[in-house]
């Protein structure tokens, strides 16, 4: 069993027959964010798991994505529960809408990954303010160890594809 | 659509008091909640074979607690779980009857939910190792319950308008009701402004949004309708239940949308099926409030109102005591107390039997006032049909149709 990472006082625990996560941490910490892809559907598919959602077949392969996409939905946490985050507060949690595979099976589902909303070095929260839905982002890595990062997302100066929201306060 | 409506009944209701200071074990608590209902039903320790719990590693097992009352059990199972276990286990429960193994079963939550294992998410429960499916959110400072479900409320917000102030009155709805009982935790009633001018915990939810933290244990009896016609309390009859339904990829639900869309999309028709009725019928419901925007949530998802317009039927006045069609009328889980569904089952038993335990004098006659004002009456007149909304997270849920008998 590997040493857990340590992160924002929290114990990362990925034992060695965790090949899913284990290998995807691995591959961001070469900054590439990659899915397991179905060898048969070839559908793509987050997080990380034993068989095709979609087929049940449980061939897969890594393939890498572009890691960029909109802003689904978001949270911003005001009161931090894990003590790790007191200091990091406001943050904002994002669900972005990978570009790839949007739509797809059906019109409903889409490859959504959560992440924080941090600034371009991948490591410092972002400003609460600027989360919206709607806005672009593109993905970014925290190293941790050598054999782990945290894809995070940071946002881009694309223009928006459609209605921008935040919560009016 | 296979059902055993009207075949089984909750004959025996109990709970300790909601507190945040219980000073005893899970154990202590579930003996006295399951002991008041047993009394209420009538039962003596020879009469009741069978008992189940929900827990996550925070309780006393089923076989230990049933030796404290004196009880051989031909059955019991414990299983893992919070929101959402109430239904499930009512269904369960008639299962187990219904092939022979037990004839009575006694199901029951009991938790320290304050002093031992907070359920929102604090202490014990955030030191613990982030491992499997937890690494897709909880590294990112998403842990706790509110945290989990903030994306599916905002999300509403985003696709159909709906307002922090629409949502808030599901809190002023609920704290009126507590108002009525004697063991809500918090018995003061607020307004709107109460709760959109309290202090965000996660946008878009402010402090008075969320649930509160309880010690409790809480019980319901289940028996077949034959045996519950020689027993003391008015049966209860189960019209149709659904348990722990699921919608796609609850692996990771956000995959699978509208991630607005919950479980009681899936869960409607199979509930709604066996009783053979439609919303308009139901008098009363008891929708899982550990948020003002679950409760919702569900009110839409399981047709009280169109998909999308949950903040206008929670702000129209409805769900309140003296409305149309009042909605947790004990205070629920964000004014009574925090139960993981148990106490909004128990508060629709004795709706249907007119016997709430409000302030009324002649309550445990059923005898009411009817008079809503602070302090006074929360017995709705003359129910027939009630509903509970069980939820676990947005995807998975679970219901219940009783009918008094």
């Amino acid at each position: 069993m590997p040493e857990p990472v340590q992160y924002r006082g929290m114990s990362l625990l990925i034992p060695d027959n965790d090949s899913e996560w284990k290998e995807y941490f691995a591959h961001a910490r070469q900054h590439t964010l990659m899915l397991r892809a179905c060898n048969a559907c070839r559908l793509m598919r987050y997080p990380p798991t034993h068989a095709c959602p979609w087929c049940m077949e449980p061939g897969w392969t890594w393939k890498e994505v572009s890691g960029r996409g909109t802003i689904y939905s978001y949270e911003t946490v005001v009161h931090a529960i894990q003590p790790g985050f007191k200091d990091a507060t406001p943050y904002s949690v994002v669900l972005v809408e990978l570009d790839e595979q949007r739509g797809a099976p059906t019109p409903d589902e889409a490859l959504r990954i959560i992440g924080n909303l941090v600034k371009a070095d991948g490591t410092t929260m972002e400003d609460a303010k600027k989360v919206a839905i709607g806005k672009r982002v593109r993905v970014v890595f925290h190293d941790l160890a050598p054999h782990m990062a945290l894809p995070q997302f940071t946002l881009t100066d694309e223009p928006a594809p459609g209605r921008v929201w935040q919560l009016p306060e | 659509m296979k059902s055993l409506k009207d075949r089984y009944c909750i004959v025996g209701v109990g709970e300790t008091e909601y507190s945040r200071n219980s000073g005893r074990t899970t154990r202590a608590m579930a003996v006295d909640a399951i002991r008041k209902a047993m009394l209420d039903a009538g039962l003596g320790p020879g009469d009741m074979d069978g008992m189940m719990s929900y827990q996550s590693g925070d309780s006393t097992p089923a076989n230990w607690v049933a030796s404290d009352l004196g009880l051989r059990l031909n059955f019991y199972m414990d299983v893992f779980g919070g929101g959402s276990s109430t239904e499930a286990l009512v269904g369960l429960a008639m299962g187990a009857i219904e092939t022979g193994m037990c004839n009575t079963v006694a199901l029951f939550r009991s938790m320290n939910g304050y002093t031992e294992f907070r359920i929102g998410g604090t202490g014990a429960r955030a030191a613990q190792p982030v491992r499997s499916l937890d690494l897709a959110q909880v590294p990112f400072g998403m842990r706790s319950a509110g945290q989990a479900f903030a994306l599916t409320f905002m999300r509403h917000m985003y696709e159909y308008g709906t307002t922090s102030e629409q949502v808030a009155h599901v809190r002023v709805a609920h704290s009126k009701h507590a108002s009525q009982n004697p063991k809500a935790a918090q018995k003061e009633r607020v307004t709107v402004q109460d709760v959109v001018g309290s202090r965000w915990i996660v946008k878009p939810l402010h402090l008075l949004d969320c649930c509160l933290e309880t010690d409790n244990a809480t019980c319901l009896i289940v028996t077949s309708a034959e045996r519950a016609r020689d027993l003391r309390a008015r049966p209860i009859y189960v019209m149709g239940v659904a348990g722990r339904v699921n919608k796609p990829r609850t692996d990771f639900h956000w995959a699978h949308g509208p991630i607005t869309r919950v479980a009681g999309y899936y869960a409607k028709d199979i509930v709604f099926g066996q009783a053979g009725i439609a919303p308009d019928d139901v008098d009363i419901t008891g929708s899982y409030d550990a948020f003002t925007f679950t409760t919702m949530l569900q009110l839409e998802e399981y047709g009280f109102c169109k998909k999308g317009e949950g903040g206008q039927y929670v702000s129209s006045g409805i769900i309140e005591l003296g409305g149309k069609r009042p909605n947790n009328t004990s205070g629920g889980h964000l004014c009574e107390g925090y139960t993981h569904g148990m106490s909004m089952v128990i508060e629709n038993v004795r709706q249907l039997r007119g016997t709430t335990d409000d302030y009324c004098p002649g309550a445990a006659k059923g005898e009411h006032t009817y008079d809503y004002a602070p302090g006074r009456c929360r017995q709705v007149r003359d129910p027939q049909i009630t509903m509970n909304l069980g939820w676990a997270m947005p995807p998975t849920g679970s219901a219940l149709i009783m009918r008094r008998g």
